[in-house]
């Protein structure tokens, strides 16, 4: 039952907090390549969803399969499986106390993916696509919002992900930007990384998305092209939604 | 104007006791906080460790019934407690009850500082430790390469402070004669039956030791803020 295309497999996935369902049931399989957006009112459980895919929340019940493994086994060491998937956090997270280089080159020495002057190169080849080689020895608290966004998305990248997860990932950016980070996003998604995206940006989702995930009460209510979500929605949540976001 | 004069006269004969009372509360208090360091990143370690048998904490339990126990008590009787029981339980100890007061005022700091270190991490934004993690780091190093590094400049300071508070409460351990300042004022109002001259005298310099101190940690904190 395992289509060996798939990259993550999720069947019948349940969050509860305490005694609030946020995923009630959600089965969905991302395949290698895909680009997939998810949109939806808040609170409809995009974000736990996409941060049950590497188990920052860890699920209620349900499986979640990553290149074939079942991670939410007993036993499993999720930290080997953390390193192929990158996530990218509406907060950006970057590392304050080190250098922007060192928030780059930091993971791939510690976990023994590259030797340190190979991570350096990596990290100032990284830097230069998304236009902060010249940050490289910055502290992050020089860096615009933007900027620390460009970051995050590099630091994820010098792991070498196989997947790339992004929360939010301009919801708290000046609106000036958003433009920047959606461009670093864009360039990856060309490149055929696959790629997960809860985002209110409609017009990017649209844009760059294989699939579009429309997510509601804590299921996914519709889903489809972005010509089918965007242009033929038929789910009314799914109409009332884009109605109220697109003018 | 008595009281001008008394106080000179005070200072010429008695200056090398004051002398000698503030080195040794200045050395008492350093002793108190390096132990106190120690012991407290000892208890704060075992308050944020995930070691369990089923659902009790072991480490964790241990570490937080100390911190409430010494918190929740008097620092004199603490004082009074070791005073009588250590040399009770080890006789050699007999003869240096010093030793005992030390080890009170030690373990008494050792449970502020861990409430100070706690603290301290879990002010780190919890976003760092998701991020580390999603990066594929475990605890462990999560915890060293990125929580301890940005926890300690919020512990540094408060470290600081807690130095000066001890100076000020070692002030009790001149109940049982250990040499301190205040062991001083009691020294002199025995010998010239006199107590606000001294008392002057004491208070004088209990005041520029922490004022100063106080100063200094303004301008650690400032410098700490802006290498951010």
């Amino acid at each position: 039952m395992t289509n060996s295309n798939y990259l993550i497999e999720v069947s019948d996935l349940h969050k509860n907090f305490g005694e609030l369902q946020v995923l009630k049931g959600v089965s969905e399989h991302i395949s290698k390549g895909e680009v997939v957006s998810i949109i939806g009112p808040s609170g409809g459980g995009k974000s736990t969803f996409l941060r049950c895919l590497n188990l920052l929340e860890v699920p209620t019940s349900g499986k979640i399969l990553f290149e074939g493994e079942d991670i939410t086994a007993k036993g499993v060491d999720i930290d080997l499986h953390r390193q192929k998937m990158g996530m990218v956090f509406q907060h950006f997270n970057v590392f304050p106390h080190m250098t922007v280089g060192e928030n780059v080159t930091m993971a791939p020495v510690l976990l023994g993916k590259k030797k340190q002057n190979e991570a350096v190169d990596m990290a100032k080849a990284l830097l230069e696509r998304v236009g902060l080689a010249d940050k490289y020895n910055a502290y992050p608290q020089r860096l615009s919002g933007g900027q620390k966004q460009r970051l995050a998305i590099v630091r994820a990248l010098a792991m070498e992900p196989d997947v790339m997860l992004f929360d939010e990932p301009t919801s708290a950016l000046d609106p000036e930007m958003v433009g920047e980070v959606l461009n670093v996003i864009k360039g990856l998604v060309k490149e055929g990384m696959t790629t997960v995206i809860v985002t209110h940006e409609m017009g990017f989702a649209r844009e760059i998305s294989d699939r579009v995930f429309f997510m509601d009460g804590g299921v996914l209510a519709e889903k489809g092209s972005p010509e089918d979500i965007f242009s033929h929605p038929q789910n009314p949540r799914t109409k009332e939604f884009l109605s109220k976001v697109l003018y | 104007m008595d009281i001008i004069n008394n106080i000179v006269r005070i200072l010429e004969k008695y200056w090398n006791l004051f002398l000698i009372g503030t080195a040794n509360t200045l050395l008492l208090s350093a002793v108190t906080v390096l132990f106190g360091i120690i012991i407290g990143s000892l208890l704060a370690l075992m308050r944020i460790s995930k070691l369990h048998i089923g659902r009790c904490k072991p480490l964790n339990l241990i570490a937080t019934v100390y911190v409430e126990f010494i918190r929740g008590t008097p620092l004199l009787l603490q004082l009074y407690f070791f005073y009588f029981l250590l040399p009770m339980m080890v006789p050699a100890l007999q003869l240096d009850k010093t030793f005992s007061i030390i080890l009170a005022l030690c373990l008494n700091s050792g449970a502020y500082v861990a409430e100070i270190i706690r603290a301290g991490i879990n002010a780190v934004d919890k976003g760092q430790m998701e991020a580390a993690r999603s990066l594929g780091l475990n605890y462990r190093q999560t915890m060293i390469k990125v929580i301890f590094p940005q926890a300690v400049k919020n512990i540094l300071p408060a470290l600081c402070n807690e130095f000066v508070s001890i100076i000020k409460e070692t002030s009790l351990a001149s109940t049982f004669f250990v040499g301190d300042l205040m062991t001083q004022f009691k020294t002199i109002n025995g010998a010239l039956f006199l107590s606000i001259e001294p008392l002057i005298i004491v208070g004088i310099i209990y005041f520029v030791l922490t004022f100063t101190l106080s100063k200094g940690i303004a301008v650690l904190e400032r410098r700490l803020k802006t290498s951010d």
